[in-house]
């Protein structure tokens, strides 16, 4: 049964009976009262707007491990080419040094010129990709932005309705969803902002 | 035991890119021996039937976080001899001592450098005589 389809007072009806006339009263008291509060259709607008943030943050998820490997991919193939470009001079270098005419004459230097052409093509298209795969910043951005004012929201309402409902006392929190990467360590003692930090914590502990 | 460069490192991170990043580091370290685990389980079973001489694990993942893998490591008689270096975004200090205590060799908090990898790894192999 719908709250809005009940009648104004159910105590209104002699026949009924007085559990009844008791349960009525008391689903209508706490209807209003969240009505009243305010919190009722804006926490029920925002949760309809989680699924929709679990999916952004999956494609975050996903459009930032392939552009981890997109760059990791290319990077591999840039040193690659790399290597092969330091060999191929050393070996030109020994070569003209050992006999400069013949090196000229058997071709080895232009060869190694139109190499070097091509594998610098090779690099720059490269270089081109790692760039080009950093578009997941501009594209995640946006989407962060547009979860973090959901949730910015979320933590608005919630913490209204804590502060109306709840009992006297500090609210208890699951230490455990701390976890992870520590976003704002400026003012916090119980964890270090960099690896020297670190180091100073295990030496005082004698390692 | 395993000079220098035929040593073989565990890589135990749940990112896969996590992963190939520290063994791209190792690597241009002159370490080119590693193998990769995405948990805890996964890794302690690979521990007991491969032959390793030291462990990169991350803390927060699935199935079996990093302080477990640990344990396991060092109540393991055949196992407890090899070094496990820390490597994680867990930058609280009760971390960073509960794994000094439970007999972690070294500690990285992320993001890292080059630098920082390979200064660890070589001091804890100095420390262990490698």
């Amino acid at each position: 049964m719908n709250l809005k389809d009940m009648p104004d007072s159910p105590t209104k009806d002699p026949n009924a009976p007085i559990v009844h006339q008791q349960l009525g009263e008391m689903a209508r008291q706490l209807h209003d009262t969240l009505a009243q509060l305010g919190f009722m259709p804006k926490l029920g607008e925002l949760t309809d707007c989680l699924p929709d943030a679990r999916s952004r943050l999956s494609y975050i998820a996903t459009k930032t491990a392939e552009a981890a490997d997109k760059v990791l991919n290319s990077v591999d193939q840039a040193k690659a080419e790399h290597s092969r470009i330091a060999k191929d001079t050393q070996d030109l270098a020994e070569a003209v040094v050992a006999n400069p005419v013949r090196a000229v004459a058997s071709g080895a230097v232009i060869n190694f010129v139109t190499d070097i052409e091509a594998a610098t093509a090779r690099v720059d298209q490269h270089l081109t990709d790692i760039m080009l795969a950093q578009d997941f910043h501009d594209l995640t951005g946006q989407v962060v932005a547009k979860v973090v004012k959901l949730a910015g929201d979320i933590e608005d309402q919630l913490l209204k309705l804590l502060i109306q409902t709840a009992p006297a006392g500090q609210p208890k929190f699951d230490p455990e969803v701390l976890n992870g990467p520590v976003v704002n360590p400026e003012g916090r003692t119980d964890v270090v902002a960099n690896q020297e930090q670190v180091d100073d914590l295990l030496a005082s502990l004698g390692f | 035991m395993s000079s220098t460069t035929d040593m073989k490192f565990l890589i135990v991170d749940d990112f896969s890119t996590m992963r190939r990043i520290v063994r791209g580091l190792l690597k241009e370290s002159g370490y080119n021996n590693a193998d990769e685990a995405e948990d805890g389980v996964v890794a302690i079973n690979k521990l007991r039937n491969e032959r390793y001489d030291f462990v990169v694990s991350d803390i927060n993942m699935p199935n079996m976080n990093g302080f477990e893998l640990l344990n396991q490591i060092k109540a393991d008689a055949g196992l407890k001899h090899l070094p496990v270096l820390m490597v994680t975004a867990e930058a609280r200090k009760e971390d960073i001592v509960r794994a000094a205590q439970e007999g972690a060799a070294g500690y990285i908090v992320k993001p890292f450098t080059k630098a920082t990898l390979e200064e660890k790894v070589q001091k804890i192999m100095q420390k262990l005589g490698k």
